[in-house]
């Protein structure tokens, strides 16, 4: 077993001033020590989220960092290393350049990561949308199931979680496994761009997987625990190598003397580089809802959308709800679709206890572990001025 | 107010008690929080531990505060004397303060002007120490009560700004004992504190003039 998995990926240094501050922010109580006392993660319990590193008032927590790591496989002419990165990441990335919170500096990211050595620059935005594909076609197969309609018997129950985010997957298994079943099949866009990298993409780059080196930038902590876990071998290797969060790329790209905001603009590398505008707004809470709503009322109704926002999934609220009229062409009738967003593990509990007593009325809650969704991930630059 | 040995009351018996709790709260508060700051296990084990030194840290605070709170209540009008005192400066304070009251053997002082009850020095330690217990206590009690809810930011503001005040309180405080306890000129104020109340008539006739001259008056 990796160290990630059996230790964990966060960890309190000895700098800690036993503030006691980050107990109350740890949504699973993983976190062990009293006021004056120094404290402890528990990695059994840990979810691996970050919020506790980036809540701290001292710096004292860090999350582990396989830079070095990351820095011998660019150097080492043997390796193909190919790049993703998330959507949280370029609206956060230029903070650490003096950038005002949100500015957008993809172009200038994928400009940098070509300057630190990596060979191919793609972007999780793609995957993204196959989530999105994923998880829409799944839930309007649940649908289906749960109408009785022949063909759907096999399929999961009702409500579907969503499954993208790495922590809410680990609090689920840790403290919930009964709601497992009720978990979207999809992988996290990570890891499907990591199968298709070390498959699809090395199949036409003409590189062997056995010397691709599968990179990803990402606004999460807990993402750097989910590519090391053991399922994650489609390809026949592991799927993504190694993760740094935005924060460790912005080291390293000073690291590197990189002056970021002289950089040209560059695009992505085309191979699977097209995504839609559904994809980008995953980092944020009710993106992943939002966007699976837009590919199943598509596919069920059979028409477009006029307007493509739903407001009402749209918030910053710890838990919001919605129902969402969706016409069925093929049952020739509609239906009420109804939603709901949590955001912030904490809060997810009386939602899974309604789910597992049969009384929940929603058919797809989304639930990301972090306040505001992946845009304020335990990986993101530490802004104190900003709360 | 003169007795018939010569002496003066100086402190009464509920200023001495709350000087007493007060500092003995300060000497705990002290060796704790330095054992926090600095991560010294030495001194956490005294107390049994990194746990219970920041419970008896927390406890002695609140008996810091309480202390001098229920002295004020208890003894309103001689509070209000004493902030009267260290609120006012006149011109022999200045006079005072440009000689250090001969305190320092490199500043020469034939002439030390009369002083108050408190001299220029007492009257700025005075201040100095209120306002330093006051962001001790406004910035200990979030750190305690609040740490859970306030923003990390708030948080590490009120760590530092607890611990630096007190690194001053105990430079302060421990200039106060060199100057009450040690100092050959003015060692005799240690008794009337720590003791009984009383000092010579004759040595506050010499450093606290005015005051002694408003005692004869009264008298």
């Amino acid at each position: 077993m990796s160290t990630v998995l059996s230790e964990g990926v966060i960890h309190v240094s000895n700098d800690c001033k036993a503030c006691d501050h980050c107990t109350f922010i740890c949504p699973t109580g993983a976190i062990s020590g009293e006021l004056g006392q120094k404290h402890h993660i528990s990695p059994k319990k840990c979810i691996n989220c970050g919020q506790c590193l980036i809540n701290c008032p001292f710096n004292a927590i860090h999350d582990l960092s396989r830079i070095e790591e990351l820095k011998k496989a660019l150097a080492d002419p043997q390796k193909f290393v190919v790049v993703q990165e998330a959507p949280a990441v370029r609206v956060a990335l230029g903070e650490e350049f003096g950038q005002a919170a949100g500015t957008n500096v993809k172009n200038k990211m994928y400009a940098s990561l070509r300057k630190l050595g990596f060979d191919k620059v793609y972007d999780t935005e793609f995957t993204a949308d196959l989530t999105i594909m994923e998880e829409g076609t799944e839930l309007i197969h649940r649908v289906y199931g749960a109408l009785g309609v022949p063909g759907f018997e096999e399929v999961g129950p009702l409500p579907q979680f969503t499954s993208c985010c790495p922590a809410w997957i680990k609090y689920a298994e840790d403290n919930y496994p009964l709601v497992l079943p009720h978990i979207s099949s999809a992988k996290s866009p990570q890891q499907m761009w990591g199968a298709v990298a070390k498959t699809y993409l090395a199949e036409k780059l003409n590189v062997d997987p056995a010397n691709m080196f599968s990179v990803s930038v990402m606004p999460c902590t807990a993402k750097k625990y989910e590519c090391e876990r053991p399922e994650f071998i489609s390809s026949g290797y592991q799927d993504v190598d190694l993760v740094i969060t935005t924060r460790e790329l912005a080291q390293m790209i000073k690291d590197a003397g990189i002056d970021f905001m002289a950089l040209p603009d560059e695009e992505a590398d085309r191979f699977v580089g097209l995504s839609t505008g559904a994809a980008t707004i995953f980092g944020a809470t009710g993106g992943v809802m939002e966007a699976a709503l837009r590919t199943a009322y598509e596919i069920l109704s059979g028409e477009s959308l006029g307007k493509v926002e739903f407001d009402a999934v749209r918030g910053l609220d710890p838990v919001r709800e919605a129902t969402v009229e969706v016409p069925v062409k093929a049952l020739g009738t509609s239906l009420p679709v109804s939603v709901c967003i949590v955001t912030g593990t904490k809060h997810v509990a009386s939602v899974i206890e309604d789910v597992l007593a049969g009384r929940s009325k929603y058919h797809f809650i989304e639930v990301m572990n972090c306040p505001g969704g992946c845009i304020n991930g335990g990986g993101q630059p530490i802004r104190r001025d900003t709360y | 107010m003169s007795n018939e040995n010569g002496k003066v009351l100086k402190h009464g018996t509920q200023t001495r008690t709350m000087h007493w709790i007060h500092l003995l709260a300060f000497i705990i508060l002290g060796l704790t929080g330095v054992g926090f700051y600095w991560d010294i296990g030495g001194i956490a084990s005294i107390f049994g531990g990194e746990a219970n030194a920041s419970l008896v840290h927390r406890w002695t605070g609140v008996v810091f505060v309480v202390g001098p709170l229920l002295y004020t209540l208890l003894n309103f009008d001689r509070f209000s004397r004493f902030m009267d005192t260290i609120s006012h400066f006149s011109k022999d304070d200045f006079a005072w303060l440009k000689v250090m009251g001969g305190y320092l053997p490199f500043i020469k002082a034939d002439d030390v002007p009369p002083q108050d009850k408190y001299n220029a020095g007492q009257k700025i330690l005075g201040w100095l120490i209120i306002i330093g217990c006051l962001l001790i206590i406004l910035t200990g009690f979030p750190m305690w009560l609040w740490r859970h809810s306030v923003p990390a930011v708030f948080l590490s503001f009120c760590y530092d700004v607890h611990f630096w005040t007190a690194m001053v309180l105990i430079l302060l405080v421990a200039g106060h004992f060199f100057l009450a306890a040690i100092h050959p000129k003015s060692r005799v104020e240690f008794s009337s504190m720590m003791l009984d109340g009383y000092i010579d008539a004759e040595i506050t006739a010499h450093h606290n003039a005015k005051w002694f001259a408003e005692l004869k008056e009264s008298s």
